[in-house]
């Protein structure tokens, strides 16, 4: 019972978006009346039109921009995870902490001098001067770690009796530890796709804009705007992360709790 | 064949050979094979070349260039000069920068407090809650969690805007109590940063907290019961010390997004830092005085200034977690 309170309690602003996203301004701004008078289509449409921002070339950056982290991210911390549980080599105690610093030190605590060495790479204004620095992930090499440390030896084993280069057995291993891989690139498309500060600082021109920052553009613009317009783009803007994590759902719920067993 | 069924046999029998507590060599490195021969080192090192080439060029450089530019001036154009410590004892003196250390502060102890036991709550409920419609709720919570901060930041300024805001309309005026102006009023301001990180922030902090709930064997529920009947010292007993690093990890996570944490300020307060400074971060305020001012020394000062706090505060949590263990 009290969950059912508190559940209403957390949907209840999004139940309210959504349903604003037909409403006219006047009804907007009395909370207290959730159910529109009636659905008005024309909102989606002036969203669709890009009447005021470029809403499917924006939609496109953002998810661009999520996937190759997801992928990046996954790629390269998967890969150092391997390495870090399975392999003995003298600096690994260093590097392990080094990667470790990064979860302290995100992104977005260097955002500064982030912003102006982009400038240097000539990576200012483009998306993958938001994307390259997503793919280092200090979350990813823990997590990682401990994944592949659960898996027996004796397949690595196995693999190399065979002949095959590290990197080889590395892909035999891939299909035991798809659910984690998928996990991991899950949480890094929605952290990815949150993303607010440095998009905002390395992205200047308006087509090249990632959807947070043009639905936050839209809030300051003008008065008479009709906040339906937000509100759509609001509500579409849920729709990637939700789907995803549906279909991920019971994947991401076992490989944390096996995580936590093990 | 043969050789592949044994295989397989020798890791069905490791996982199920489930320990209780083996989730404290997490964070350790245990070595899997004691000695390897030269070419699987060198084999190592080239496996790991891509993650540390991007390490490098997008974290490293970035950290010693901000470390770098916090000893020079914040002249824009032409050459700046080398001015040492001067822009941390300025900050010293800096009421504002004074102000943002304490909110953050503040902030992110008071978020750390309400959302862990809250979560450990719900997930105690959760597990109550009939089998199939646990996803559901569990769903339900997330959804926030789901949600751009500045999205959420939208719904939220709407929720809490001025006197028309759904929560003085629906909570604070129907018991009798003057709306609040809960952006506005300096007293308020805090809280409601507070309370949006709440929202976002506990239904994935519940749904780890139920994984690891869910982690813990019946067995050590049953020897507990061996001494005590009672649900609380079970508890204690038990879940609390199973969840430890489920709990020490959402610390650590929750302690770097509030010292990380942007948009959810940047869009409820317009960049700014509110009436009087009340709602001031850190990072807000390090984006004020490099993007607004142009003082991009004094920025990089700032951020330099909280990372050996933010170190000191894993270090701790590792250590503790580490006590715990023996």
């Amino acid at each position: 019972m009290p969950l059912m309170v508190l559940s209403l309690l957390f949907v209840y602003p999004f139940a309210w978006m959504f349903l604003s996203s037909f409403k006219e301004n006047r009804q907007i701004f009395s909370p207290l009346k959730v159910w529109p008078e009636r659905f008005n289509f024309e909102f989606y449409g002036q969203l669709f039109a890009g009447d005021w921002i470029p809403f499917f070339s924006v939609f496109l950056n953002s998810l661009m921009v999520a996937f190759a982290q997801a992928v990046g991210a996954v790629a390269l911390t998967s890969v150092a995870g391997f390495v870090f549980s399975k392999h003995e080599f003298p600096l690994r105690r260093i590097l392990f902490v080094l990667a470790l610093v990064v979860i302290v030190l995100p992104q977005q605590a260097l955002a500064v001098s982030l912003f102006t060495w982009l400038h240097t790479l000539h990576l200012g204004n483009t998306l993958a001067g938001v994307m390259l620095p997503g793919f280092v992930s200090g979350l990813g090499i823990i997590y990682f770690t401990q994944v592949f440390r659960q898996i027996p030896d004796d397949y690595l084993h196995l693999a190399r009796l065979a002949g095959a280069s590290e990197f080889r057995v590395f892909l035999t291993l891939v299909p035991m530890v798809t659910s984690p891989l998928l996990s991991f690139g899950l949480v890094q498309f929605i952290l990815a796709w949150h993303e607010h500060l440095i998009p905002m600082l390395v992205l200047s021109s308006q087509d090249k804009q990632t959807l947070p920052l043009a639905l936050a553009g839209l809030y300051g613009s003008s008065l008479r705007f009709p906040f339906a317009v937000l509100m759509a783009g609001s509500s579409l803007t849920l729709v990637p992360t939700i789907v995803l994590f549906c279909i991920l759902y019971r994947r991401f719920k076992s490989s944390l709790s096996e995580l936590l067993v093990h | 064949m043969l050789c592949a069924c044994s295989v397989t046999l020798r890791f069905q029998v490791r996982r199920h050979s489930v320990k209780p507590q083996s989730l404290q060599g997490r964070f350790e490195m245990e070595s899997s094979s004691s000695h390897q021969p030269i070419e699987s080192v060198r084999a190592a090192y080239l496996l790991l070349l891509p993650f540390f080439f991007f390490f490098t060029v997008f974290w490293l450089v970035p950290l010693v260039g901000g470390l770098r530019m916090s000893f020079y001036s914040n002249d824009l154009y032409g050459p700046s000069s080398f001015v040492g410590f001067d822009h941390y004892r300025a900050l010293l003196e800096d009421q504002r920068y004074l102000k943002a250390v304490k909110n953050t502060t503040l902030y992110a102890v008071s978020s750390i407090l309400v959302i862990l036991p809250l979560a450990v709550l719900l997930a105690h409920i959760l597990r109550a809650a009939w089998r199939r419609l646990r996803p559901v709720f569990t769903f339900l919570l997330l959804l926030p969690g789901l949600t751009p901060p500045a999205v959420l930041a939208l719904l939220f300024l709407l929720v809490f805007h001025g006197r028309e805001g759904l929560l003085n309309q629906l909570i604070v005026v129907p018991l009798g109590f003057k709306a609040i102006n809960w952006l506005k009023d300096p007293d308020f301001i805090l809280p409601a940063l507070v309370l949006q990180t709440v929202w976002r922030w506990t239904g994935f902090i519940t749904l780890f907290v139920l994984a690891g709930m869910e982690a813990i064997p019946n067995a050590l529920y049953e020897a507990a019961r061996m001494t005590t009947d009672n649900r609380w010292n079970l508890f204690r007993a038990v879940t609390f010390p199973s969840l430890k690093p489920v709990l020490i990890f959402s610390t650590v996570y929750l302690l770097v997004d509030a010292f990380s944490l942007f948009s959810g300020a940047y869009v409820l307060l317009g960049g700014s830092g509110g009436t009087a400074d009340s709602g001031l971060l850190l990072i807000s305020y390090t984006y004020q005085q490099a993007f607004a001012f142009g003082k991009f020394g004094t920025a990089a000062a700032i951020s330099a200034s909280v990372a050996p706090f933010l170190l000191l505060a894993l270090a701790l949590c590792f250590l503790r977690f580490r006590r715990s263990k023996a």
